[in-house]
């Protein structure tokens, strides 16, 4: 019998976005978005940790994070992440995108339940 | 492209990546610990949750390069490690290669500038050439595709065609730009010139229109950028500035565009004069509007969406009530019924010119082309040298290739190994041939004749030779990559079942690869050989007169403002001057030169019994007394000319004539050439009352190749334009010229010494193209050679030690030393056989292509072929002979250890 999961797993392509919103707070260092990650995950989403280094890596190639290597809390160096400005445009962006792509989804689905 | 950098950075990227990850996976462990978890266990869940460091590192890896990039660079690397270890061999290889692409790129750079490159003005390919295909009824000077200036006119009209058009004719002037005269190069150019070709200024203006009205009303110039910026020091205030152009007054209103440099690759002008002024450029010429005058090229810019075919079929129907409307016009010269055809079948050429019009491109561009066809075929024999080494290379592999292959790698793997390999080499040595390829272009450059007109030629590397050098070193790495790496992934099965014996080599392949590179490089030495026999020919042929101690030069008084009496007096005063003792053995003077390119042409009409007229244009040259004497030129009958043949200053009608004997035998045969009358010209009016008083022998007159029907008339005559002297010395060139610019400074001090050279020098330069021709196929065929026997030696070499057991037997049975050689080398001689069958044909064919380059030989020529291929032959059987006398020296009990 199938059991559906209470989280569901994380759709394409939201998890970069998740970062940049994440990073827009404050700098981060890997393993402090990862708990934040797993914040969030706990209650709705499932996010495979395995896959948040190549994102990082992935976000700051296309200039969208800056990384640095300072002290974090435990007095140990960590490579910090943060937006950089077009990082900032680009989550507007995205932000912007998922408003209208969630607006037409749930427009079609106020249509459907008309009927 | 950002990523590719990403590679040399690698070793930081991975170390921060590894600090990231360990920083990552003790916070978690801490926490796990913290809330009270084993450390065993809190470092097993904290790597569980991200899925496994390798796997994480590995995707990281990908973002940083994409996979098959990041797989090739480590072929790459590991390529450049074998080759590390194997410098021999990397160095044969990079040589071979660089060789092979260096001569492309050099020949491909000439071919470029020379054939290929557009204009460096607005939209290039929209310019044609319009040109007069038929018999225009003018007479002209110039070098091809004339027409007059009316013409040109008229072509401006046709706007349903052309966006603009214009025309230009090349003039050397003497310039003053305050002081001595110097000679320059100058372009003769109608109004719309600029504007057509979208040229701006870069200093005050262009000419326009408004400078090409009428006849002598602008005396104006612009200056072309480098003769600004190297000759007037790129002054700012040059505008306004008079110079002055064969002793007229013209005023600098320009300098033109930096990067434009005319539209003739071959002759860069100095300055650019309109049309109007035309008399000024060139003395004595006042037929600018002449309509029987052709001395300009016309270019045309189509109108938008216009193609080339419309506008040459839209044109014909105006050309044609064109050529009824001259007919019917005042001053049509009276010509027969048959050239009145001629001359009404006349069609109007339309050829795209977006590279201008060059005379240069013109002699250029075949022996060019060909000098290109041989380059590839060197390089695709240094590629073939190449993929025979890789072969070879690749038996002595094949255990390293196995092993990966039972690892688990797979043959497309290896094979791009192999490609990486290949390619890695080939991009070395193109580098190599790149940095090379310019010290090539300089001296290819040099070869060609200076003029007063300087070529726009370049020997820097540029764009586009790079992007030449780099296409050829791709082509040229997979070319001598890809059967090795398709044998690579063949042969795995053949080494597996004949444990020991590695691969065979493709042997079989290999005899393949020498038997067509023995093909290439025969193609090449019997090439070679031809355009040797044709230079050789022309030489010792020889002009038709003695060559040694003879300098040459030419006095152009009309340009320093002398009219045609005051010039004759000049030049004879001279001549007489020059006569002094000590200065030269003997003096001749003729009104043009020899050997450069140019002559005077005018149809004949020839009275005998009956009246007839050439059936071509004849040469026609005047000379002084003791021209021919000087030149060592024999008179075979009648007499040379002396002091009473000029006819005197005043007098009009010319009095006797000399021809050569080809013009006797050509129109006087079998008759008494003395006492027969000519005269210049072939209409209904021309008047043969010239006398012909002697017959000389044949010497060339426009180049080495030719002596043709020459007339000669005497010199002095009071209407001579200049002429060219010729002094056979006793002493250096060196010492004679002092002595010569003393003559001529006591005769007038501003007139400048032109073409001072000795006539071998002449000689030499006149035969550019097939020195050119000669020493580079020389070069390439001798290259050629040694790659192929490099090749073959190779392979004899293994198939020489891979039989010596065989031979041993063969020993012990009781067979001669000279069996066993003959059974190695007669391997040897079926692939040199084959490969002469392969190329013998490809000579026959590519044959009709190099013909009318050649001279004295016809690209068939049995002894030419013959001694190049018993040359080839002699030299294949010694590079084989080495490796087979070692096989057959063997101790029989040796080669039967051998394995």
């Amino acid at each position: 019998m199938f059991v559906p999961s209470p989280r569901f797993p994380i759709p394409q392509g939201t998890l970069d976005m998740l970062i940049l919103q994440i990073l827009s707070l404050e700098p981060a260092h890997g393993y402090g978005i990862a708990q934040r990650l797993e914040q969030i995950s706990r209650s709705v989403v499932q996010i495979n940790q395995g896959s948040l280094y190549p994102a990082l890596h992935r976000l700051e190639q296309r200039g969208w994070l800056a990384a640095e290597w300072k002290q974090s809390e435990t007095g140990r160096e960590a490579k910090f992440y943060s937006l950089t400005s077009s990082g900032r445009e680009q989550l507007a962006a995205e932000k912007d995108s998922w408003r209208r792509l969630a607006g037409a989804v749930q427009l079609i689905f106020d249509e459907g339940s008309q009927a | 492209m950002k990523k590719w950098l990403n590679w040399f950075r690698l070793a930081r990227l991975e170390n921060d990546l590894d600090r990231e990850l360990s920083y990552h996976v003790e916070r978690r462990v801490q926490d796990l610990v913290d809330a009270g978890a084993s450390a065993a266990e809190a470092r097993r869940q904290a790597t569980l949750e991200l899925g496994g460091l390798t796997q994480v590192r590995e995707e990281v890896r990908d973002v940083w390069l994409t996979r098959w990039l990041r797989d090739f660079f480590y072929d790459l690397r590991f390529s450049a490690r074998t080759f590390r270890r194997n410098p021999a061999f990397t160095t044969t290889v990079v040589l071979s290669l660089a060789l092979g692409i260096g001569a492309a790129t050099a020949i491909y750079s000439l071919v470029d500038q020379v054939v290929l490159h557009a204009l460096p003005v607005r939209d290039p390919q929209r310019l044609v050439l319009v040109d007069w295909n038929g018999d225009q009824v003018a007479s002209g000077f110039g070098s091809w595709n004339l027409m007059s200036y009316p013409i040109c006119r008229d072509l401006q009209q046709q706007g349903r065609f052309f966006e603009g058009v214009f025309c230009r004719a090349e003039a050397r002037i003497n310039l003053s730009v305050g002081g001595e005269q110097v000679p320059a190069a100058a372009e003769i150019v109608s109004g719309s010139y600029f504007a057509v070709l979208g040229v701006g200024p870069a200093l005050g203006r262009v000419l326009g229109e408004e400078d090409d009205r009428a006849p002598g009303s602008s005396p104006v110039v612009v200056l072309s950028y480098d003769f600004w910026k190297t000759q007037l020091g790129g002054s700012a205030d040059v505008l306004g500035r008079k110079l002055l152009i064969n002793q007229h007054p013209m005023t600098v209103v320009g300098v033109a565009a930096p990067e434009f440099r005319g539209i003739d690759v071959g002759a860069v002008p100095s300055l650019w004069i309109p049309a109007s002024m035309s008399a000024a450029a060139i003395p004595r010429f006042e037929e600018q509007l002449d309509r029987r005058k052709r001395w300009m090229q016309v270019l045309a810019r189509l109108q938008p969406g216009v193609s080339l075919i419309e506008a040459r079929t839209g044109l014909q129907p105006w050309f044609k009530a064109m050529l009824q409307e001259d007919l019917r016009r005042a001053g049509f010269p009276a010509i027969t019924a048959e050239r009145r055809q001629r001359f009404l079948a006349s069609t109007l050429e339309l050829t795209p010119a977006p590279q201008g019009h060059s005379s240069l491109r013109r002699r250029m561009a075949q022996p060019l082309w060909v000098l290109f066809a041989a380059t590839g075929v060197l390089l695709a024999l240094a590629c073939l040298n190449v993929a025979g080494l890789f072969l070879a290379r690749g038996a002595a592999r094949g255990r390293e290739i196995v092993t990966r292959l039972a690892l688990g790698a797979s043959r497309g793997r290896i094979g791009r190994q192999l490609i990486a390999d290949s390619v890695l080499l080939a991009v070395a040595g193109g580098a190599l041939g790149v940095a090379a390829a310019p010290l090539a272009v300089r001296a290819l450059i040099a070869f060609l004749p200076g003029d007063v007109a300087p070529n726009a030629l370049q020997s820097t590397v540029d764009s586009r030779m790079l992007a030449f050098a780099l296409l050829a070193s791709v082509a040229a790495g997979l070319m001598s990559g890809v059967v090795p790496a398709i044998r690579a992934g063949r042969g795995v099965l053949s080494v597996l079942s004949q444990r020991g014996a590695g691969f065979s080599g493709g042997v079989r392949l290999r005899k393949a690869i020498v038997t067509l590179q023995i093909a290439f490089s025969l193609i090449l030495v019997i090439a070679a050989a031809l355009f040797v026999r044709t230079l050789t020919g022309l030489l010792a042929r020889g002009p038709g007169f003695e060559t040694t101690r003879l300098i040459s030069f030419t006095l152009d008084p009309v340009r320093n403002g002398y009219n045609p009496m005051e010039t004759s007096r000049l030049i004879r005063r001279v001549y007489e001057e020059l006569q002094a003792p000590g200065i030269a053995e003997s003096t001749g003077v003729t009104r043009f030169a020899l050997l450069t390119g140019g002559s005077w042409n005018d149809p004949f009409t020839i009275q005998t019994n009956e009246r007839t007229t050439t059936d071509h244009d004849i040469n026609v040259n005047a000379i002084s007394p003791g021209f021919l004497a000087t030149l060592g030129v024999r008179v075979v009958a009648g007499r040379d000319f002396d002091a009473h043949d000029s006819r005197p200053p005043g007098q009009s009608g010319r009095r006797s004539a000399l021809v050569n004997e080809a013009f006797v035998q050509h129109y006087l045969r079998g008759r008494n050439p003395l006492g027969v009358r000519i005269g210049e010209g072939s209409g209904p009016d021309a008047v043969a009352d010239v006398e012909v008083v002697g017959v000389v022998t044949n010497f060339s007159y426009r180049g080495m190749r030719e002596k043709a029907e020459m007339v000669l008339f005497p010199m002095f005559e009071g209407d001579d334009g200049g002429g060219t002297f010729y002094l056979r010395v006793r002493q250096t060139p060196e010492a004679a010229y002092s002595s010569i610019r003393a003559a001529v400074r006591k005769a007038d001090p501003a007139l400048p010494i032109l073409s001072f050279r000795t006539v071998d020098e002449q000689v030499a330069r006149s035969l550019t193209n097939e020195r050119l021709l000669a020493a580079l196929s020389t070069a390439f065929g001798g290259l050629a050679l040694l790659l192929s026997l490099v090749g073959l030696y190779g392979v004899m070499s293994f198939v020489a030690s891979q039989r010596t057991p065989e031979i041993g037997i063969r020993l012990a049975l009781g067979a001669t030393r000279s069996d066993a050689l003959w059974l190695v080398l007669r391997d040897a001689l079926l692939m040199i056989g084959a490969g002469a069958v392969i190329a013998l044909p490809v000579v026959e064919a590519l044959g009709r292509l190099v013909e009318s380059l050649l001279f004295g030989v016809t690209p068939a020529d049995p002894a030419t072929i013959a001694m190049a291929t018993l040359a080839m032959v002699l030299a294949a059987v010694c590079a084989s002979y080495i490796p087979a006398r070692r096989a057959a020296m063997a101790n029989p009990v040796d080669a039967l250890r051998f394995d």
